[in-house]
C-alpha cells in the first residue's frame, strides 16, 4: 500500500511537470515524516549531501567536461571525412558513415542530444541532398546515436557501476561488443534499405584519401585509444583517466588543432557542469528516496514479489526488460538508472545475474527509450533538423528499433556476448 | 532590472561552477601524478567527493535558471491554457517548498556538527563543507524565482524548455566555426 502511494505521488509531481529530482526528493520526505515524524528532515538534508558525494561519480563532470572540450573542435568534421573515406565507396554509404561516425564519437560529449546536433547537422543535410528520404536520415542519425551510449566511455554505465557498486571499467569493457554488434547490424539493415531504394555510393576507395583524412583524425582518434587503454590496462581508475582525457583533451584543442578559444572553453565548461548538476541533483535525491525505500524494505518486497511469480531467471530478466522498455519511454536514460537500480538490484542478485551482465541489459534497454515518444530528445533533435514529422520517422526507424532489440535480446539469454571478455581480462 | 539581476545572478553561478569544475579537474589530475610519484595524497578522495556535492548544488541553481533539470512535459503542455496556469503555480511552489525545507534541515545540520572537522584535513570543519547545503538551497530558490516571469510567459504560450534547449543546441552545431 505505501509504495502504491510513493508510485501515485512520484508519477502525480512528475505528470505535471515538477523537476524529476525534486519530485523524488518530495516523495521521500512526506513519506519520511509520516512514518518516522518532523526529525526525519535532517536525515533527509544529510543523505542528500551524501548522495552528491558518490566518489565513482567524479569521472562524469570530467569525462562530460572532455567531451565538451573535443566538440569545441571541428572533431565532427573530421570523424565524417575519415569514416567517408573508409566505407562512403558502399552503396548507401552516406548512411553507413552516419552509423560509423556516431560510433566512433560514441556519446563524447555526454549529451546526446549535443552529439545527434553535431554529426546530424552536417550529415541529415547532406543525404537529403544525395536522394536519401528525410524520415530515413532522421531514423539513422536518432538510432545510431542511442547505441553508443554502449560503447565506452558511457555516462550511463558511470551511473549505473556507482549505484550498483559494479565494477565501472568491467562494464565498459563489456558494452565493447555488444556496441559493436549493434553498430554493424545497422550498417547491414543500411545497405539493405541502399539496394532496395538505389541509393547511391560516394567516392571511390582511395588509399591516399583515407590516409588524408586519418592524418587529419588521428589526434582526435587517439584521445579515446589513450585514456581507454589506461583504463583497461589498469594503469588509471576510470575517475583518473576522465582527469587525464581532460588534460589530452585540451592540448589536443589548443597545442595542435589550435581551434580551443576562450569564448568555446567558457561555453564548454558551462554546459558541462549543467549536464553534471541535472544528472547529480537526481542522484542526490533519489538517494533519500533510497533511504526511505529500504526503510520500509520496497527492494526486498519487490524482489519477493517478482520471485513469487517465478524464479526461473530468464523469465525475470524478460518482465524486468519489459519494465524497464516501458519506463524508458516516459523517463530520460539517467532518471531511469537511478530510479531503479537500487530497487531491482535485490532482486538481480537473488536470480544470480552478474551486475555487469544487468548493466548492460539496462543500458541497451535505454537506448531503446530514446527512440520511442513521448520522451525521446534525440529523436526530436533528428528530426527537427531533418525538417521532418516524428511520427512518420519513427515509422521508418521501426527496423532500427527493431535491431536494438534483437541485440537486446542477444545480450539478455547470451550472458557470454556481453561477459567473455570480461572473463578472459578481468576473472 | 529582473533581467539584469537575472544575468548577474548567471554570471556569478557561472563563475563559482566552472571555478569548482577546474579545481576537481586539478585535483584528480594531481593526485595521478603523485600516485604515480610514489606518493599518493591523503585528502584527495575526501575532498574531490566534497567538491563533487558542492558542484551538484551549485549547479543545480544555475540549471535552474535556465530551467535544464529533466522533466515530463509532455502532458502539461497537452493541457488548455488554464488547467497549465494552475499546475505551474502549484509545481513552482513544490519546487520552492522542497528546497525551503532542505535549506532549513542543512542550516540545522551546521549547528550539530559544531567543531568537527574532515578526517584527512583536520583543520577544515564540516560546518564550511556541508555549508553548500543551505546555500545550494536558498540559491535554487532564487534561481527559480528569477527565471519564473520567463517560465510563466512560456508555459502559457505553449513553449517547452526542453524544445527550446534542442533548438539552440542545433543552432549551436550549425554555426560556423
Amino acid at each position: 500500500m505505501t509504495l502504491l502511494l510513493v508510485v501515485i505521488g512520484l508519477f502525480s509531481l512528475v505528470l505535471i511537470n515538477v523537476p524529476i529530482a525534486v519530485a523524488l526528493g518530495v516523495v521521500a520526505i512526506v513519506g519520511m515524516i509520516s512514518s518516522k515524524g518532523m526529525d526525519s528532515i535532517y536525515n533527509a538534508g544529510l543523505t542528500m549531501f551524501d548522495g552528491a558525494t558518490n566518489f565513482p561519480l567524479l569521472a562524469i563532470p570530467l569525462f562530460i567536461l572532455a567531451g565538451a572540450l573535443m566538440n569545441t573542435t571541428s572533431i565532427s568534421r573530421r570523424l565524417i571525412n575519415l569514416t567517408s573515406a573508409l566505407i562512403g565507396f558502399v552503396r548507401g554509404g552516406l548512411a553507413m558513415v552516419n552509423v560509423g561516425v556516431s560510433m566512433f564519437f560514441a556519446e563524447i560529449s555526454g549529451s546526446a542530444v549535443a552529439d545527434v546536433a553535431a554529426i546530424g547537422s552536417v550529415l541529415i543535410p547532406a543525404m537529403k541532398k544525395r536522394g536519401y528520404k528525410a524520415t530515413f536520415a532522421a531514423a539513422v542519425t536518432s538510432s545510431s546515436a542511442s547505441i553508443a551510449i554502449i560503447i565506452p566511455p558511457s555516462i550511463a554505465m558511470i551511473l549505473y557501476g556507482a549505484l550498483a557498486d559494479a565494477s565501472i571499467v568491467q562494464l565498459f569493457v563489456a558494452g565493447i561488443i555488444p556496441g559493436l554488434l549493434g553498430g554493424l547490424s545497422m550498417m547491414g539493415l543500411c545497405y539493405w534499405y541502399a539496394i532496395k531504394h538505389d541509393l547511391p555510393r560516394e567516392e571511390a576507395f582511395s588509399l591516399g584519401r583515407l590516409w588524408k583524412a586519418f592524418k587529419e583524425a588521428g589526434w582526435a582518434l587517439l584521445l579515446p585509444v589513450i585514456i581507454l587503454g589506461g583504463i583497461f590496462g589498469g594503469l588509471v581508475t576510470a575517475t583518473e583517466g576522465a582527469g587525464l582525457a581532460v588534460v589530452a583533451a585540451l592540448v589536443i584543442g589548443t597545442v595542435i588543432y589550435r581551434e580551443l578559444h576562450w569564448e568555446h572553453l567558457h561555453k564548454a565548461m558551462v554546459d558541462g557542469v549543467m549536464q553534471t548538476a541535472v544528472v547529480m541533483l537526481l542522484v542526490a535525491t533519489s538517494a533519500v528516496l533510497g533511504l526511505y525505500l529500504t526503510e520500509i524494505q520496497v527492494p526486498q518486497s519487490f524482489a519477493r514479489g517478482i520471485i513469487g511469480i517465478t524464479d526461473n531467471k530468464y523469465a525475470v530478466l524478460a518482465l524486468l526488460n519489459v519494465m524497464l522498455l516501458v519506463l524508458g519511454m516516459f523517463l530520460h536514460g539517467a532518471a531511469a538508472i537511478i530510479l531503479i537500480v537500487p530497487i531491482v538490484m535485490p532482486l538481480v542478485h537473488q536470480i544470480g545475474v552478474d551486475p555487469i551482465h544487468f548493466g548492460i541489459i539496462m543500458t541497451l534497454n535505454l537506448t531503446v527509450g530514446q527512440q520511442t515518444p513521448p520522451v525521446a530528445s534525440v529523436l526530436v533533435t533528428a528530426c527537427s533538423i531533418a525538417k521532418t514529422d516524428i511520427w512518420n520517422t519513427t515509422k521508418v526507424n521501426l527496423p532500427f528499433i527493431g535491431v536494438l532489440l534483437f541485440v537486446l535480446l542477444l545480450v539478455t539469454y547470451i550472458p557470454a556476448i556481453p561477459m567473455s571478455l570480461v572473463e578472459i581480462f578481468y576473472r | 532590472m529582473c533581467k539584469t539581476l537575472n544575468r548577474w545572478f548567471e554570471r556569478l553561478l557561472e563563475t563559482i561552477s566552472v571555478g569548482l569544475l577546474i579545481s576537481l579537474a586539478v585535483v584528480v589530475v594531481l593526485a595521478v601524478a603523485y600516485r604515480k610519484g610514489g606518493a599518493s595524497l591523503v585528502w584527495y578522495d575526501e575532498v574531490a567527493a566534497v567538491q563533487l556535492a558542492w558542484l551538484t548544488y551549485y549547479g543545480s541553481a544555475l540549471a535552474a535558471l535556465k530551467r535544464g533539470h529533466l522533466g515530463f512535459s509532455g502532458l502539461f503542455f497537452s493541457l488548455p491554457t488554464g488547467v497549465r496556469t494552475v499546475l505551474f503555480v502549484f509545481s513552482e511552489l513544490v519546487v520552492i517548498g522542497f528546497f525551503a525545507v532542505i535549506g532549513w534541515a542543512g542550516w540545522y545540520l551546521l549547528e550539530v556538527f559544531g567543531d568537527e572537522t574532515l578526517i584527512s584535513l583536520a583543520w577544515l570543519p564540516l560546518s564550511f563543507t556541508q555549508s553548500v547545503i543551505p546555500v545550494g538551497a536558498a540559491l535554487f530558490i532564487v534561481a527559480e524565482l528569477l527565471s519564473m516571469p520567463d517560465a510563466w510567459q512560456k508555459a502559457r504560450a505553449g513553449i517547452d524548455y526542453e524544445m527550446v534547449a534542442i533548438e539552440e543546441a542545433i543552432e549551436e552545431a550549425q554555426r560556423p566555426s
